[in-house]
């Protein structure tokens, strides 16, 4: 399947009004300028102190995040 | 190292595309491509799990910059299911089998192309992310779905 970037909209109901102002307003950026936007850098503690990790199942990878890393962070299964 | 850029992204997709690497932006970063106006530090990739393109994926990355022991280069290779790089020009993270998607091949039937990025169609971000079930994709996953709307009312 092909398709083309976020067209400009029209219409859409059930979508929070707030929300579908955002997606309209970025759907008028050019993708480089979203980009500018949307990518940031923070330090994350352990997550970003090692420079290379493989986990050899995704469950290990979870069970990592949440038993390693701070609950802050956000990485923990609900 | 600075948070991710496009001409980052353009990289990646032109070399991988010269070392034929068969992947899938997921995750929040596919939604950015797709359209989602949302922050997030990561590019997550969902990279086809096989031999070959464990080989060309290695490559690819070498080429861009990222640096790998040999048993590092192994595990890529190998295609372990998560794989966080950060050796590189830039941070990012390979998924070979995200939560939530049985098969690559179905996801690339399903994907969008944005500007020569291939990415995961919103209904397999939101099932990877869904599956995944953590904290901070509960808080983003109710904006996403309406997004997903949004996109699909202008994709028909």
């Amino acid at each position: 399947m092909k398709t083309e970037a976020v067209p400009t909209a029209s219409q859409t109901e059930e979508i929070p009004p707030e929300w579908l102002a955002e997606f309209e307003a970025a759907a008028k950026r050019p993708l480089k300028q979203r980009f500018k936007y949307a990518f940031i850098k923070t330090y994350k503690p352990v997550l970003d102190d090692a420079r290379f990790r493989s986990f050899d199942t995704m469950e290990e990878y979870r069970r990592w995040c949440e038993e390693d890393l701070p609950d802050w962070l956000g990485y923990g299964r609900v | 190292m600075g948070a991710f850029e496009y001409r980052q992204a353009e990289e990646i997709r032109d070399c991988f595309a010269r070392y034929g690497v068969q992947y899938l932006f997921i995750g929040k970063s596919g939604a950015i491509l797709l359209g989602f106006p949302d922050t997030t530090q990561d590019a997550d990739l969902f990279v086809k799990k096989s031999s070959a393109n464990g080989t060309a994926l290695v490559s690819a990355l070498k080429e861009l910059g990222f640096t790998f022991t040999e048993s590092e280069a192994a595990d890529v290779k190998r295609g372990k299911d998560f794989v966080q790089l950060k050796n590189g020009p830039f941070d990012l993270d390979l998924v070979f089998a995200p939560d939530g998607i049985e098969r690559f091949e179905d996801a690339w039937r399903r994907r969008v192309e944005v500007e020569g990025f291939p990415v995961c169609h919103p209904d397999d971000i939101i099932a990877s992310k869904a599956a995944a079930n953590r904290t901070k994709d509960r808080e983003s996953l109710p904006r996403l779905r309406s997004f997903r709307d949004y996109w699909l009312k202008h994709h028909k």
